[in-house]
C-alpha cells in the first residue's frame, strides 16, 4: 500500500524540519523517499491546510498492572463517564481498551507504563496487550527488591549488578528500568517510615545514594538509551527538593532521567512551610548536562494516585478522596499504593503544586530534557494534555487561569512573571522527538525515511490549542488510517518494545538459588519468554538496539 | 512429547499454584510424585481420563463430533434473548475469550465464586486496605493469623510454603508463630503444634469480631490464653492474617468479620507492620476478576449492552437471572473444577467442561475442553492477584481450550 501525504505543513525536530510545506511518502507502513515507492500510490491524502507530526509518545503513563487494576476495581462508583466512543469506565482508571481508543484519538500512537513489578510483568503485559493501537513498552522496577539490595549489602561487584539488571530487563520484557523510593519501600516493609538519601536503612545498612549510583552506571554501562527512571526518595515532602538535588548527585554525572519532578520541587518556605523550589529546580535541570525530567503536571479534580512507593503513599491515605485506599507489599520485590485524590483550586497546595508544575515547564530552557506527562492518573488523566499545552502555548489563558487561584498561592508562585509560550515546534520535541531519542526508539518520533508511518494530521483551521491537540484530522499508525475526523475507523493492535543487553548468564545461578530458599515460585516461571509474550500475553514484541557496553 | 517422562510442573488446581510438583506422565495418565501436595484435596489425578467417551460431545445424550456440537451451540445461542455465561474456572485467555464473545452476543458474565469475591473486594471499595503477598509472608511473617475453619484443608501447602518455610529471609523460621482463630479441628492442631509453634483461640467464626475488639482493647480480663496470644500479636513486627471467604456465611457475619480483621491490621500498622492475606477460590477466582477487571472495570457480574458494560452485584447474579427468568440459556465454563456444576432445568444449559465434570442434570450440550496447564499453556493467577503464572501443555489429548471453543462459536456458519 502507497500512501501520499500531500502539501503537508511538516514539523519533524529530529530532522531539524519545522513549518515546512511537502509531501511524504509511505509504503508499507514506513515513511520512504518518493524515488523508493514501487507501484503506483494507491492514496493521496490532501494534506492543505494541515499540520502534520509524527505519533506523540508518551514516555511516563500508568496504563497497566496490578496497581492500575485496583485503581478500576476500587473506583466502581466513578465508572459513569458518558462517552460516545467507549465504555463508560472513569478516564482516570479506564479500561484497557477505553485506554488505547482515548490515547489514539490525541494522536499518540506509543505509551510506556513506568513502574512494571518484575514480579507483576506478565499481568502488565497481558493488560498492554489489550489495549488497542498503540506500542507500548515499561520500565522494570528494582533498588527495592531484596535480591538486589543482598548484592549491594554484599558488596556484589558492578558487574555482577550489570548482569542482575541485564536479566531483568530480560526476564520482564522490558525497555528500560525504574527505581522508585530508592531503599525506601524495602525498608517501609521493617517499619522504616522515611529514608533520605544518604540514611541506611536498618536491614541492609544501605543508603538511596548507594542504589542510585550503582543502577545508573549499571545502565550506563549496558548501554541501555534510557537512562535510569527515578523517582526520588521524599516524594510530595514540603522541603524535598534538596534530596531531589542530592539524588541528581548520586549519578556521579552518568544519565539520569528524573520522573514526576513536580511532587519533587517544593520549598519549605513561607507560613505554610510550603513553597516552590521549581526555580532551584529548573536552574539544576539547565546547568545539568546529564539530566532529563518529565514533570507530572496536575490538574484540579478528580484522580486517583497510584505508585509503587507504598512508603510514601501510605503516609497520604489521611488524604484519600473518596476515603479509601489500599497499599501492599508485593514479593520482596517492591510495594503499591493506590490513593484516590481530588486536586482542589482553593486548596493552598494543591493551587502551588499546580503552579510549580507549569514553572518548571517554562523555566527549563530546552525542550529535549523535559517531557510532558501528568504522570496520569497521579497529577491528571492523559486525557488533559490538550489542556496543558494550551496553557504553555499561550500565556493570556495561563494568567487567566493562575489568577483563579487562591491569592495566597500566586503570591508564593512567579508564574504570572513567566514570559514564554512554547511553540509547536517546542511542543513537538517534549511530545514526540525527545522521548523518541531517549528511549532509543530509532523508528518513531521522527518523519524521516525507514521510520514506522505513525503520523498524526492536525487542521489549521483549530485555531485553539486545546481543541487543536485534541482532535487531530488523522491518526495514522504503521501507514494504516486509525482515526479520521475523530471517527476509529479500523482496530489493530501495537506491539511492545523491549531492550536486550548482553550479559553474564552465571547470574541466573545465584539468582536460582535465591528463588530455591526464599520464593513461592520458580525462576523460571518469572521469566517471560519471547513466545509467551506472542502466543500467550498476545503481543509481538520489537527489540531496540542497545548503544553497546561501555565502561 | 515422549510418552513417558517426568517434569515439573505448576498446578493448576488451587490458588496457590506450586510450580514444584514433579509428576510422571505415562500416555497421557499423570501421576503426581510430589510429596508436599498429598495433603491437597484436588488432587492432579482426579483429572486423568477414566471413561474415554467424556471426550467427545453430546447433544441431548446423543454424541456428536466438535463442529456438530460447535454448530448446535451456535444455534441455541442464536435463539436466545439473553445469553447468561456463568465461569467456573478458565485461564486469562478463556476469560478473554469469553468477554469477547459476550461483547458481540450481550450477554451477562458471571464467576460461580463471585459471593466471595465481593466480599473481600468490598473493603477495598469501601475503606483503606493494606495486603501482602505469599513470598513476603514467608520472609517477613513472624506472626501468622489464620481465621475460620478449613483454609488450612483447602490450601495445605500454605503450611511448607509461606507459613513455616525452611528457609526464610528475614525471620529464623523456629522464631514463626501461627495462632488459629475459629473453628479448627484439633486433629490439623494437633498435627500442626507437633513441629510448630501455634496457638489456638477457639470460637465461634461469628464472634471474631468481638474478640478483635477485645485484642485491640487489651482489656481482656481473666482469659489466659487470650492474654497470652494478645502479648505475642503485640510483639509481632510483621503480623500477616489470612482466611478464606467460603468458610463465613456470607449471608450473615463475612462483612463483619472481614471488616474486624481488616480494621484490627490498619491499626497495627500505626505503629508496627501488619497485613492481610485472603485466601481465594479454587476456581480460578483471582484469574476472572484481574481480567475482568482490565477489560471491564469490574470484576465480575457484568452485564455487556452494547459499549456499556452494567454492573450490578444483585441483578447480574447468575442465580438471580435463572431463578427470574431474566434468561433462556446458560453457558456454564469449567475448566478445573471437581464440584459439580448446578443446571437449572427452566433455561437451556451448554457445558463446556473438562472432561471429567459432573452436573446435577444432564446439559442440552457438553463440549469437552481441555484443563489449562495440562491440554494447552495457560496463564493463571495466584490467590495474592499479583503474581501469576505461566503453565505448560503437558498431555496430548487435542482437547481445545476455551478460547479455541469460543472463537469457533464466533466464526461458525451454519
Amino acid at each position: 500500500m502507497n500512501i501520499k501525504l500531500e502539501s503537508a505543513t511538516v514539523y519533524d525536530p529530529i530532522n531539524k524540519i519545522s513549518n515546512l510545506k511537502k509531501d511524504i511518502y509511505i509504503s508499507d507502513g514506513k515513511i520512504v523517499n518518493r524515488l523508493q515507492i514501487k507501484g503506483k500510490i494507491n492514496k493521496v491524502i490532501n494534506c492543505r491546510g494541515k499540520i502534520v507530526m509524527p505519533g506523540a509518545i508518551d514516555m511516563h503513563t500508568h496504563i497497566g498492572g496490578g496497581k492500575v487494576n485496583i485503581a478500576r476495581m476500587m473506583l466502581g462508583e466513578f465508572h459513569n463517564e458518558e462517552s460516545l466512543d467507549s465504555d463508560s469506565t472513569a478516564i482516570m482508571a479506564p479500561t484497557t481498551i477505553k485506554t488505547g481508543i482515548k490515547y489514539i484519538k490525541m494522536g499518540y500512537t506509543s505509551c510506556f507504563e513506568p513502574a512494571l513489578l518484575p514480579i507483576n510483568a506478565r499481568q502488565a503485559h497481558s493488560e498492554m496487550a489489550d489495549i488497542p493501537f498503540i506500542d507500548k513498552g515499561g520500565y522494570a522496577l528494582l533498588g527495592n527488591d531484596d535480591f538486589f539490595l543482598e548484592l549491594l549489602k554484599k558488596n556484589a561487584s558492578q558487574s555482577a549488578i550489570n548482569d542482575y539488571v541485564a536479566f531483568t530487563l530480560h526476564a520482564t520484557q522490558c525497555i528500560g528500568i525504574k527505581v522508585v523510593n530508592p531503599g525506601g519501600i524495602n525498608a517501609f516493609k521493617f517499619n522504616q517510615r522515611a529514608l533520605d538519601v544518604d540514611e541506611k536503612s536498618n536491614f541492609y545498612d544501605v543508603t538511596p545514594r548507594d542504589i542510585i549510583k550503582k543502577l545508573t552506571r549499571a545502565i550506563y554501562e549496558l548501554g541501555v538509551p534510557h537512562p535510569l527512571h527515578v523517582h526520588c526518595s521524599n516524594l510530595g515532602i514540603p522541603g524535598n527538593f534538596l534530596s531531589t538535588i542530592e539524588t541528581i548527585k548520586a549519578a556521579e554525572s552518568l544519565p539520569i532521567h528524573l520522573t514526576h519532578i513536580q511532587f519533587q520541587s517544593y520549598g519549605n518556605n513561607g507560613d505554610k512551610r510550603f513553597s516552590s523550589a521549581a526555580p532551584e529546580i529548573s536552574n539544576y535541570l539547565n546547568k545539568t548536562k546529564n539530566l532529563t525530567c518529565d514533570v507530572g503536571q496536575i490538574m484540579f479534580g478528580q484522580t486517583v494516585t497510584m505508585s509503587g512507593d507504598s512508603m510514601s503513599q501510605y503516609k497520604n491515605h489521611k488524604h484519600a478522596h473518596p476515603n479509601k485506599w489500599m497499599c501492599m507489599d508485593i514479593e520482596c520485590d517492591a510495594g503499591c499504593g493506590v490513593v484516590p485524590f481530588k486536586y482542589d483550586n482553593k486548596s493552598f497546595v494543591n493551587a502551588l503544586q499546580w503552579a510549580i508544575g507549569l514553572e518548571i515547564f517554562l523555566l527549563a530552557k530546552d525542550p529535549w530534557k523535559v517531557f510532558l506527562t501528568t504522570d496520569h492518573p497521579n497529577g491528571a488523566p492523559f486525557t488533559s494534555y490538550p489542556h496543558l499545552i494550551k496553557l504553555l502555548m499561550n500565556r493570556s489563558f495561563r494568567n487567566e487561569m493562575f489568577l483563579q487561584l487562591p491569592k495566597e498561592a500566586q503570591e508564593h508562585s512567579i508564574l504570572k512573571s513567566i514570559k514564554r509560550e512554547y511553540t509547536l515546534d517546542e511542543i513537538c520535541i517534549m511530545t514526540r522527538s525527545a522521548p523518541a531519542r531517549i528511549l532509543g526508539l530509532k523508528n518513531k518520533g521522527s518523519l524521516g525515511y525507514g521510520c514506522d508511518a505513525d503520523i498524526t494530521i492536525y487542521d489549521k483551521k483549530r485555531k485553539d490549542y486545546e481543541d487543536f491537540f485534541a482532535n487531530p484530522a488523522i491518526v495514522m499508525k504503521n501507514g494504516e488510517i486509525i482515526v479520521m475526523n475523530g471517527k476509529i475507523k479500523k482496530y489493530t493492535w501495537g506491539k511492545t518494545q523491549t531492550i536486550k543487553p548482553e550479559y553474564d548468564r552465571s547470574i541466573e545461578k545465584s539468582l536460582k538459588k535465591f528463588f530455591e530458599k526464599y520464593h513461592t515460585m520458580k525462576l523460571e516461571n518469572y521469566k517471560i519468554s519471547n513466545d509467551e509474550m506472542e502466543n500467550l500475553i498476545g503481543s509481538e514484541i520489537i527489540v531496540n538496539k542497545c548503544n553497546g557496553k561501555r565502561k | 512429547m515422549k510418552s513417558t517422562n517426568k517434569r515439573f510442573i505448576t498446578c493448576p488446581f488451587c490458588s496457590l499454584h506450586c510450580d514444584d510438583i514433579e509428576v510422571e506422565i505415562n500416555s497421557n495418565k499423570i501421576k503426581v510424585l510430589s510429596e508436599p501436595i498429598k495433603n491437597c484435596t484436588k488432587k492432579i489425578e482426579y483429572f486423568n481420563i477414566s471413561d474415554k467417551s467424556n471426550l467427545k460431545p453430546f447433544y441431548k445424550n446423543k454424541s456428536l463430533n466438535y463442529r456438530e456440537a460447535i454448530i448446535k451451540s451456535r444455534t441455541l445461542l442464536d435463539k436466545s434473548q439473553d445469553i447468561t455465561i456463568v465461569n467456573h474456572g478458565t485461564d486469562v485467555n478463556g476469560v478473554r475469550s469469553i468477554l469477547n464473545f459476550a461483547t458481540h452476543h450481550n450477554c451477562t458474565v458471571d464467576h460461580i465464586n463471585s459471593k466471595y469475591l465481593f466480599k473481600n473486594l468490598g473493603i477495598v471499595q469501601r475503606k483503606g486496605y493494606m495486603a501482602t503477598s505469599l513470598t513476603e509472608a514467608r520472609n517477613r511473617c513472624d506472626v501468622f493469623l489464620l481465621f475460620g475453619k478449613s483454609i488450612l484443608k483447602k490450601s495445605p501447602r500454605l503450611i511448607d510454603k509461606v507459613i513455616f518455610p525452611e528457609q526464610s529471609l528475614c525471620v529464623k523460621p523456629k522464631e514463626k508463630k501461627l495462632i488459629l482463630i475459629g473453628e479448627f479441628d484439633k486433629k490439623t492442631i494437633d498435627i500442626l503444634a507437633k513441629n510448630y509453634f501455634v496457638r489456638n483461640i477457639k470460637i465461634k467464626i461469628n464472634d471474631i469480631p468481638q474478640l478483635m475488639e477485645l485484642i485491640q482493647s487489651k482489656s481482656i480480663g481473666k482469659n489466659d490464653n487470650i492474654k497470652a496470644i494478645s502479648n505475642i500479636i503485640s510483639e509481632s513486627k510483621y503480623l500477616v492474617a489470612s482466611w478464606s471467604s467460603s468458610d463465613l456465611d456470607v449471608y450473615e457475619n463475612a462483612d463483619d468479620v472481614i471488616s474486624s480483621i481488616s480494621d484490627f491490621i490498619l491499626m497495627r500498622n500505626k505503629e508496627n507492620r501488619a497485613a492481610c492475606m485472603p485466601i481465594s477460590g479454587s476456581l480460578a477466582d483471582a484469574t476472572s476478576s484481574q481480567t475482568m477487571t482490565w477489560l471491564t472495570g469490574y470484576p465480575s457480574r457484568v452485564k455487556f449492552d452494547g459499549s456499556k458494560f452494567i454492573h450490578d452485584r444483585n441483578i447480574c447474579d447468575s442465580e438471580f437471572i435463572v431463578e427470574n427468568n431474566h434468561t433462556d440459556i446458560v453457558m456454564h465454563i469449567s475448566t478445573v473444577g471437581l464440584e459439580k456444576i448446578k443446571l437449572n432445568k427452566k433455561v437451556k444449559n451448554i457445558v463446556i467442561g473438562h472432561p471429567n465434570t459432573t452436573y446435577s442434570s444432564k446439559p442440552d450440550i457438553f463440549i469437552p475442553v481441555g484443563i489449562p496447564g495440562i491440554d494447552h499453556k495457560s496463564i493463571l493467577f495466584r490467590t495474592d492477584n499479583v503474581v501469576s503464572l505461566s503453565l505448560d501443555k503437558i498431555r496430548c489429548l487435542n482437547l481445545p481450550s476455551v478460547k479455541n471453543i469460543i472463537n469457533d462459536l464466533l466464526m461458525v456458519q451454519d
